[in-house]
């Protein structure tokens, strides 16, 4: 592709903090092509909401400070326009979905001023123009009676219909990418299949690219293109869908695929966890930060931090093993011990 | 196996608090509607469904955290709803629960020696120095390094907590556990760790767990049987084999198919039956089947007017749905994945 939507270059946020330096994100680096989806992976602390608020530039400087790289959205810096520029960016070409939808509406505004609101400063339309907007949005979202419901307050909506609410508004302003963190994590699992279908849908219809922020894999490939694996707020693996499912490079990304319970086998799988606990961010082990907790960790992996090692075609890992012949998940399946 | 807990017909209401009138005309929360089940010794029982289906007040129910408005828990051929003192005190030595939150579920002021010693001291077992003897034996056995028995709470984390409250649990020798959603709040390589341990501890201890969950995933690899629950109500039960490979129920056939699979070709190829909208409130239940307002197969009348009982649909197979019919959800020559019926049920 000629053109790319959004580049992310060796970009790096620390937060500045009492205890010390919290290295949330360090060095992550992707690019996204339109219609894309992008599933960023990782467990809890492993910087993957940092990323995107940072993009976003929403995280509040101090205690943050990006301390190195560039985000560039259709060749514009987005760490280093002024606050009106991004203003003009932030919801309208790059929009965002958070988590909580329980949260995330303002609980005192009708849901159709919510939505009008951004179609208003984005768009320049009127407000009856907006509220027209507004219906249609939320019919495209599949809220029944729309025309009613934008009278609404957000406590008057289930968790499954603020989301779709949610969705109607990141998507008011067309925007050329939506950003969805942990969108589904807090619904019931008919109601996430709902909401990823309509993603989906909307995706084919529209064309925008998702970056979809998930601690789960099965939503991940279900929905992305490529993915993305943090760990310790670094870039652990990141390859096409197929690339990170079925030639995982990395002991981490090999680690995850161990410890998820699957339900459609008709045999039970053992479980091979990961042993110990994710590193804490003003003390990441030095070297490869998973190393303490690495089955194949060698002395190499406690001193050197690894740099990105191409595998094969874009898909890299961050492993000074990776891509070594003999080295990967199938040969050394399971080796990962069950300690505490 | 011997059968270790029967729970039958328990119901729960709650009242709801309304306006002056409430007299008049009392509300009731439907929680728990006629559920019955029972659990053999040494054996895991998966309850799964959504939030507000009901499945923690049952297991809340059958400790006696909270009192049931009706029914039995029968617990070694003995009522335990009727019993009280001194052998309500034993059934408690008897059940214990692992909670879902193991930030909230630890008193924050107690040393985790404390926390775990404390059943032995309100049930009086054993001096002091025994009870921290007991309590270092715990942690070790959950993995946790015993020396830190007087370290707080928030000095651990989640996993390590998790681990903590299992201790507690096991520290009066249980028969049954109940373990409510403990790995949810967990990220997945800790919820691996702990869902093995909690295996490990039934192998070694023979204990019996009832384990609720809403993770189908989870629930099918720590069950040998599962329970599906909807709105209150028990809506299938079977072994795990039988339940994910051949499910019976269509509520139980959605559920399986929204879950997505971490394999990517397996999910390109996987159809989805998409249910309509959101589950009812449990105030105002539909009557007839609750599942009859979002099913894909309901047929009307009979479905909204007649509650279908739990009937068998094979080897200790039970549904409750009118129509229950064997759909193996995965292959496309299944009744329900058939093309009209698909586009019917997705729109």
């Amino acid at each position: 592709m000629a053109d790319k939507l959004l580049e992310v270059k060796d970009l790096k946020m620390y937060f500045h903090t009492r205890d010390g330096i919290v290295k949330a994100v360090d060095g992550v680096s992707y690019d996204l092509e339109p219609g894309q989806t992008l599933g960023v992976v990782g467990e809890s602390g492993s910087g993957k909401s940092v990323t995107a608020l940072t993009m976003m530039r929403l995280v509040p400087m101090p205690p943050g400070k990006v301390e190195g790289g560039e985000v560039l959205f259709r060749g514009k810096s987005l760490l280093t326009m002024k606050e009106d520029d991004i203003r003009k960016i932030r919801g309208n070409d790059i929009a965002m979905i958070f988590q909580d939808p329980m949260t995330s509406l303002n609980p005192v505004y009708r849901i159709g001023h919510q939505i009008s609101e951004a179609i208003m400063l984005h768009k320049g339309m009127s407000k009856k123009q907006a509220l027209n907007r507004s219906i249609e949005l939320l019919e495209l979202v599949g809220i029944p009676q729309a025309k009613n419901r934008i009278k609404d307050y957000p406590h008057q909506f289930s968790g499954g219909m603020r989301q779709r609410v949610m969705i109607a508004m990141a998507l008011s302003c067309d925007p050329a990418i939506l950003i969805a963190d942990e969108p589904t994590t807090a619904l019931d699992v008919t109601i996430q299949a709902q909401i990823l279908e309509l993603m989906e849908e909307l995706q084919e219809r529209t064309g925008t690219a998702i970056i979809m922020i998930t601690h789960d894999l099965g939503v991940v490939a279900d929905m992305a293109d490529s993915i993305l694996v943090m760990y310790a707020g670094r870039m652990v693996e990141f390859g096409t869908c197929d690339e990170v499912f079925y030639r995982p490079s990395h002991p981490y990304t090999w680690g995850l695929m161990d410890s998820i319970p699957r339900h459609d086998i008709e045999e039970k799988s053992a479980l091979c966890p990961i042993k110990g606990q994710p590193p804490s961010l003003v003390n990441v082990p030095s070297g490869c930060a998973f190393h303490p907790r690495c089955p194949h960790a060698k002395e190499i992996c406690r001193v050197q931090e690894p740099e990105l090692r191409s595998i094969e075609g874009k898909h890299t890992a961050a492993c000074h093993f990776a891509g070594d012949p003999g080295f990967t998940r199938t040969e050394m399946a399971c080796a990962m011990e069950v300690t505490a | 196996m011997s059968e270790l807990i029967r729970v039958e017909g328990l119901t729960k209401r709650f009242p709801v608090e309304q306006g002056v009138f409430s007299r008049l005309a009392p509300k009731y929360v439907s929680a728990v509607e006629d559920v019955s089940f029972s659990v053999n010794a040494g054996e895991t029982l998966g309850l799964v469904g959504e939030s507000g289906c009901g499945k923690s007040t049952t297991g809340r129910c059958v400790i006696r955290l909270t009192e049931p408005t009706s029914g039995s828990v029968v617990f070694e051929g003995r009522d335990a709803l009727k019993l009280k003192g001194r052998d309500l005190q034993a059934y408690r030595r008897d059940v214990q629960i692992i909670f879902q939150d193991p930030y909230a579920s630890l008193n924050p002021r107690f040393t985790i020696g404390e926390v775990v010693a404390e059943p032995l001291t309100i049930h009086g077992i054993g001096t002091h120095a025994e009870q921290i003897k007991r309590a270092k034996e715990l942690l070790e056995i959950v993995g946790l390094n015993p020396e830190h028995t007087n370290r707080y709470p928030h000095e651990f984390s989640g996993g390590q907590r998790q681990r903590i409250g299992i201790a507690r649990a096991l520290a009066l020798n249980p028969k049954l556990i109940v373990c409510d959603e403990p790995v949810s709040a967990l990220d997945v390589s800790i919820q691996a760790q702990v869902l093995n341990l909690l295996d490990e501890l039934q192998d070694e201890l023979g204990l019996t767990y009832i384990f609720i969950a809403h993770d189908l995933s989870v629930v099918q690899h720590i069950s040998d049987r599962v329970a599906v629950m909807y709105l209150g109500r028990i809506v299938e039960v079977a072994d795990w084999r039988q339940l994910y490979v051949a499910p019976n129920h269509p509520y139980t056939q959605s559920l399986l198919s929204a879950v997505p699979v971490p394999d990517p070709n397996v999910q390109r190829t996987r159809k989805r039956i998409l249910l309509e909208g959101d589950v009812p409130s449990p105030i105002d239940p539909p009557t007839g089947c609750r599942f009859h307002t979002r099913c894909p197969i309901a047929q009307l009348p009979k479905c909204a007017a007649e509650t279908p009982e739990l009937r068998s649909v094979g080897d200790e197979h039970l549904a409750a749905c009118h129509f229950a019919k064997p759909f193996p959800i995965d292959e496309s020559s299944s009744p329900l994945v058939d093309e009209e019926l698909a586009r019917a049920v997705i729109g």
